[in-house]
């Protein structure tokens, strides 16, 4: 059992109460990672299971290639254990089948081969993706460590897939209460103190009209032009959280919006191609919109062009959307840096939809970055 | 006149009516807090004109100037709204609104638009005129700014905005005297002769915002 802690890795056998061995297969928490053992004779799957009991972990035996297969089809094995010779589908036919289907296609396959079978079948076994040869009789200290080497392997891609999730999962929700949040800021401010704002230069104005003395008047006069420019200050704020064309008009208005401003913001000219104006889901919406934004953000930082083509589809079954500058154009270094949070978020928030975004550019010819997000379908 | 208003809030219906008493002739008959009301004001009510606040709780905006313009498809409604002229302005107008006032400037345009519209013309402020001008100014006569290029319209925009040659050059990639001569292709271009002439150029045809 020391053996094996040691094959566990030193962190985990640090935590190894000296007495109990018993530790390291069952982790609390963990569900048992399953182990395949494929042989004919029943006699030897008697063996292996006592021999790999010790893990702990869920052994589940087949006598023949087909077994194992059926097996393999409903289950991700953290390992299998493959006789060579079988009668039917032979060990080296079943690697083969196991890994040409896409759910096993890398599961770890153990061959067990008698010492007879020689090196031949040994390089036959490396083609159809063993990972590793073991000859009969086993030894059984080093079936032991190789085995708990894939079940440790297996826990921590399991691991892996489990946080990247987990972080998946967060991210979305944090963009989506950002946007609730942001959603709920703009209306705050636009209605409430908007209104209130338009309630004041009312009134001010009442009192202007009544007034003779002429330094009043000209305080009333600026007291509006306060008013106004307050009014002004509130609308931006308002609308830089949250479009409000977005909720009323829909996506086609809100980005035909969003590129004219682009314009008169930048100088940097913007043609837009548009569908007619339809209202469809809003966080589709949404998130389509902000990845324009997010692009045309790009587009002003980084590629000093002087025009950005926007080309917005609307199809029964997704929305379309194609932005093209002339500018310098993005570079395949910088793509594949992953530096830009801001190209990380958008395809995250598209993925979020099931969409996708490609980015493609060449050095002098600008960048076009195309996003397709299906109408159907609604996040997870 | 007899005008129905509608507006979720207090405080901008105490002001209109404030503002609409200044003309005697002129009476509010109905006071609605939301679309709905509106709508069913509309019906029970004997009025000639309404003025309708643009986003309302429940049935709002361009819906429910539909609804009316539908069943009193001769009354006018002239539509208020805390959004800008360019967000909403033309689109009332395309939908049947008599016009469009952004609140703020209510104080100074509503007894005007009012009797502009109660004699069956349509209200448009000045700066809406301008957002409807550049929007049909389409081919026949292209704005001379359209025959800029890509490159001339963005030295035209950053010159717009204050910028010197110099910073231009930098900004662009380019060199300053090919900037400079941009410059005087665009001024030509403009018929202009002076950046103060360019930036003015600029702010009256909302190039730079």
């Amino acid at each position: 059992m020391s053996d094996l802690a040691q094959v566990a890795g030193v962190e985990r056998a640090a935590h190894v109460a000296p007495q109990g061995g018993e530790a390291e297969g069952g982790a609390p928490g963990l569900a048992k990672a399953k182990i395949l053992l494929v042989d004919d004779e029943p006699k030897s799957l008697f063996a292996l299971q006592q021999l790999l009991a010790t893990l702990e972990q869920n052994l589940m035996i087949a006598q023949s290639g087909e077994e194992a297969l059926r097996l393999a089809l409903k289950n991700d094995f953290a390992v299998i254990l493959l006789d060579v010779r079988m009668p039917g589908i032979d060990g080296f036919e079943t690697a083969r089948l196991i890994r040409a289907r896409d759910r096993s296609k890398s599961t770890p396959i153990i061959f067990l081969t008698a010492a007879a079978d020689e090196m031949t079948s040994m390089f036959r076994g490396y083609e159809v993706g063993a990972v590793d040869y073991l000859m009969k009789p086993v030894v059984p200290e080093v079936l032991k460590s190789k085995v708990a080497v894939f079940v440790e392997l297996f826990r921590k891609s399991e691991r892996l897939r489990e946080s990247e999730d987990k972080l998946r999962r967060l991210a979305a929700h944090l963009i989506s209460v950002r946007e609730e949040e942001r959603a709920h800021i703009a209306r705050e401010i636009h209605d409430e103190l908007g209104q209130v704002l338009t309630g004041l230069k009312m009134e001010v104005s009442w009192l202007a009209k009544r007034l003779k003395d002429k330094p009043l008047i000209e305080k009333t006069d600026s007291m509006c032009a306060m008013i106004d420019s307050t009014v002004q200050t509130v609308r931006k704020i308002a609308t830089g959280l949250r479009p409000e064309m977005l909720d009323d008009m829909g996506l086609v208005a809100a980005v035909g919006w969003q590129a004219k401003e682009f314009q008169k913001r930048t100088g940097i000219r913007c043609r837009a191609k548009l569908p007619a104006e339809t209202k469809f889901d809003i966080d589709v919406s949404t998130t389509m919109f902000r990845i324009f934004q997010e692009i045309l953000t790009n587009v002003a930082r980084h590629s000093r062009a002087t025009r950005v083509d926007i080309e917005l589809t609307l199809g029964a079954e997704q929305i379309g959307l194609e932005v093209s500058d002339n500018g310098v154009g993005i570079q395949d270094n910088e793509l594949h840096a992953r530096k830009s949070l801001g190209l990380l978020g958008m395809q995250e928030r598209a993925l979020l939809f099931g969409g996708d975004v490609r980015i493609s550019g060449s050095p002098g010819h600008g960048t076009r970055v195309s996003v397709t997000i299906p109408l159907s379908r609604k996040p997870k | 006149m007899r005008i129905l208003i509608a507006d979720d809030h207090p405080i901008v219906r105490h002001g209109l009516k404030q503002v609409l008493a200044a003309d005697p002739s002129s009476v509010v008959v109905g006071e609605a807090t939301n679309g709905d009301e509106a709508l069913e004001m509309a019906r029970k009510l004997e009025w000639d004109m309404a003025i309708f606040d643009f986003s309302m709780p429940g049935r709002s905006g361009l819906d429910l100037l539909g609804d009316i313009k539908k069943e009193f498809p001769g009354r006018p409604v002239l539509i208020l709204s805390m959004h800008s002229e360019d967000v909403h302005g033309s689109r009332v107008l395309r939908a049947g609104g008599a016009g469009y006032i952004t609140k703020e400037s209510a104080p100074q345009e509503l007894t005007t638009a009012v009797r502009k519209v109660a004699n069956g013309g349509k209200y448009v402020s000045s700066s809406l005129a301008e957002i409807l001008a550049s929007e049909c100014s389409s081919d026949p006569q292209k704005a001379l700014h359209e025959k800029l290029s890509d490159r001339e319209y963005r030295v035209m925009w950053l010159l717009a905005t204050g910028k010197q040659i110099s910073e231009i050059a930098k900004e662009m990639g380019l060199s300053p005297s090919t900037v400079s001569t941009y410059r005087t292709r665009i001024l030509r271009k403009l018929g202009l002769s002076s950046n103060a002439a360019l930036v003015h150029y600029a702010v009256r045809h909302q190039l730079v915002g």
